[in-house]
């Protein structure tokens, strides 16, 4: 680990193994037992994989300062919560080493250790022994913990009359009184109400300010913008981005957009043979090919289409469509009047936007090649033109714009 | 491998150096950041060395984490015990009925001559009792880590807490189990006029030597009957004939090769030294006690270690 103190976790080189088929885990299992108990456990860099297994962390690389709330974020399988664990001391690396400096608590399930018939007084201490905190110390924040759960009414009756909301709100309310160095959280955030979660956020933010260090995995990205400023993201076990979390999420939202092959056969099968879209790139205003844009940016779409024979007044519709949101909105040549033919040979046409209304996200489009008639479908291609908003940074503290579109507006009083 | 050791910080303003898994959080000093500041933080340290290659720290942090969990324990063994009986019309009967009812099968049985029972010396009713509160005791230790580190898999999956704590809770619900069923034997030795000797002092010690032993033995059998429920099944159709192979229900022999049974059987000898140390005011088998009795420490110490070392393998597969 760093001299700096102002590292609070050093993941170094970390891989993990794992073993998908149950049976072969169980007797892996047994072998590992045999050799830990011996004193035999080593890298499995270097002995490699065991039929069956594959490497579900690979070669993970990160340091976590002080004070810094970081995003572990991918799609699921992607290791995240595997490297969570990790870091919590719960199973071991398979090669490379995790150092954290200080204290460290987990937020991984609320609530863990309630026992339903007891009631939510009882079960405050028994989740409070369960995550480190003595009986005198809850006594003194008892009534701290109640009331930042709002449940004064129903303390004493049985935790099984409870809803889920309800076992959320005491299970984050006893966590909330944890002070550590490290503090980590696997997707608590995403329930309970509204008003709850912005108490929780409220109070990250306060552990932040305290110099508290917090690693969160969600698949809430949005929410995350609330507390998180940094983002690595998890693909197949490896990190493949680390660094600001706008440029983290559109990258994660791009990873759930990749077509299957089922797809691709799909929509090749139904093409026809008349006229095809060859190709489609995204330019900047300069003409070039880009990936990455601003909101406001002009942003030009390069159509690529070739054709056996002419065909007059073909028409195109684009759709633009996020990952997380779907069809953002869909446009056609014929919607502006824009004619054009089709020669026996190749024809590109350009869509421009102006001004891109987009926000912070991951987008890409679907064309569809028609010929003049409603029955003329030539082509569709989908997830083409992949291309990301990675700014400005959207404030996640209800002062500036939020969703997807920059809509124009004004606010105006009597 | 997990290293924790102190370093030097340069950061004045660093929150508390203790752990989740320290002494202090056991004890209630989890308090806000800004309440202390210390000289030292804690440097914790993860990586694919087997933990037993360093023995002594192995053995360190085992006992800070049945220290530390001591507190956890505690709440845990409440829990249990308050839920168990919460929802129940018997309630505290619940734990003095089996072995009434098991003796009362077997006292039947053998008033119709079903087996013999030998010389025992006492009321046979009392024997029999005597030896069942002896056995389910054994049986409660034998099994209780299991259903304990079963019972608690997700959270144990989810949560870095002082695992030892399991162990400390099997332990205090199979104390407190026998407890109330010894009591049993106070109505039972008034009834039969069994006298009391000063002997039935020892009797302590031979039942905790007995407790240890059925407690180690569950342990090690967890790594391996964690992965595979195999284990559990075979326990459970062994359990009734090594019940009959323990003499609970007969005065065990003294004649070889049945004899044998006595030292073989890891039941047996702490379970015959307890009852004899109760109903007869002295044993014939204290140097069997003695030697089982080491065992059991020298057997609790290894299991404890195969419990810490296995549980990174077993958490992993638990997750699965």
């Amino acid at each position: 680990m760093s001299n700096s103190s102002e590292i609070v976790l050093d993941v170094d080189h970390v891989w993990k193994v794992y073993c998908r088929n149950l049976k072969r885990a169980m007797w892996y299992g047994l072998r590992d037992l045999g050799r830990e108990i011996t004193g035999q456990g080593h890298d499995r860099t270097v002995t490699g994989l065991r039929p069956g297994e594959f490497f579900a962390i690979r070669d993970a690389n990160f340091q976590v300062r002080r004070g810094e709330c970081v995003a572990l974020i991918g799609p699921n399988g992607a290791g995240k919560s595997t490297m969570l664990k990790m870091i919590n001391g719960l199973v071991r690396p398979d090669a490379g080493k995790i150092s954290i400096r200080g204290k460290v608590a987990a937020l991984i399930e609320l609530g863990t250790g309630f026992n339903p018939i007891l009631s939510g007084r009882e079960n405050i201490y028994i989740n409070a022994a369960v995550l480190g905190i003595g009986k005198r110390e809850v006594d003194r924040i008892f009534d701290k913990i109640v009331d930042f759960a709002e449940l004064e009414d129903v303390i004493n009756d049985p935790v099984k009359t409870y809803s889920s909301g309800m076992r959320v709100r005491l299970g984050f309310s006893v966590a909330a009184n944890l002070r550590p160095d490290l503090l980590i959280m696997d997707e608590v955030l995403a329930v309970g109400d509204v008003g709850f979660r912005m108490k929780c956020f409220a109070h990250l933010r306060e552990l932040i300010k305290e110099g508290v260090s917090i690693i969160v995995v969600t698949h809430a990205v949005t929410m995350l913008r609330r507390v998180a400023t940094r983002s690595i993201v998890f693909g197949k076990g490896k990190i493949v981005y680390d660094g600001d979390l706008p440029t983290g999420s559109t990258i994660y939202e791009e990873m759930m957009n990749v077509p299957s092959q089922a797809s691709e056969r799909r929509e090749e099968d139904q093409a026809s043979s008349k006229a095809r879209i060859e190709e489609v790139n995204v330019l900047n205003e300069q003409g070039q090919p880009q990936l990455e844009f601003h909101t406001d940016e002009k942003l030009r779409l390069q159509i690529r289409m070739s054709a056996r024979e002419e065909i007059r007044n073909a028409r195109l519709i684009a759709a633009i469509c996020s990952p997380v949101h779907g069809k953002v909105a869909s446009m056609s040549t014929a919607y502006l009047d824009f004619q054009f033919d089709l020669p026996a040979g190749e024809r590109t046409i350009y869509l421009e936007f102006p001004s891109l209304p987009l926000l912070i996200g991951a987008y890409h489009f679907n064309i569809s090649l028609y010929g003049p008639e409603q029955t003329d479908f030539f082509q569709r291609r989908t997830l083409q033109g992949n291309f990301r908003i990675v700014g400005p940074p959207l404030l996640g503290d209800g002062r500036g714009l939020g969703g997807i579109l920059k809509l124009p507006h004004r606010w105006e009083s009597d | 491998m997990v290293e924790n050791r102190s370093i030097a910080n340069d950061d004045p303003a660093a929150p508390p150096a203790s752990g989740n898994q320290s002494a202090e959080a056991a004890e209630g000093e989890l308090d806000s950041a800004s309440a202390a500041t210390v000289d030292d933080a804690q440097l914790t340290t993860y990586s694919a060395v087997s933990e037993i290659r360093t023995p002594i720290k192995l053995c360190r942090e085992i006992v800070h984490d049945f220290v530390a969990g001591r507190e956890l324990a505690w709440r845990l063994f409440i829990r249990n015990l308050r839920g168990l009986y919460r929802q129940t019309l018997l309630g505290l009967f619940w734990a003095f009925l089996p072995p009434i009812a098991n003796t009362a099968v077997w006292i039947f049985l053998q008033s119709q001559n079903v087996f013999q029972i030998g010389d025992t010396g006492v009321n046979s009713t009392v024997y029999i009792l005597t030896g069942m509160i002896l056995w389910q005791g054994f049986i409660d230790a034998f099994q209780s880590p299991g259903k304990l580190l079963n019972s608690n898999k997700n959270m144990v999956a989810k949560l870095k807490f002082p695992r030892e704590s399991l162990l400390t809770v099997a332990f205090l619900e199979t104390c407190f189990n026998l407890s109330i069923r010894l009591v049993l034997l106070i109505p039972a030795f008034l009834l039969f006029s069994v006298p009391l000797h000063l002997s039935i002092l020892l009797a302590p010690v031979s039942i905790f030597g007995m407790l240890l032993l059925g407690l180690a033995l569950g342990i090690l059998l967890i790594p391996i009957g964690t992965l595979y429920q195999d284990v559990g099944r075979f326990v459970t159709m062994v359990l009734p004939f090594w019940m009959i192979v323990t003499p609970i229900i007969y005065v065990p022999s003294a004649e070889f090769p049945a004899s044998l049974l006595n030292w073989v059987n890891p039941a047996a000898p702490l379970l015959i030294v307890s009852r004899e140390l109760l109903l007869y005011g002295g044993t014939n088998f204290g140097m069997l006690a003695i030697v089982f009795g080491l065992s059991a420490i020298v057997l609790l110490l290894i299991s404890l270690v195969v419990y810490r070392v296995s549980l990174p393998v077993l958490i992993e597969r638990m997750m699965a």
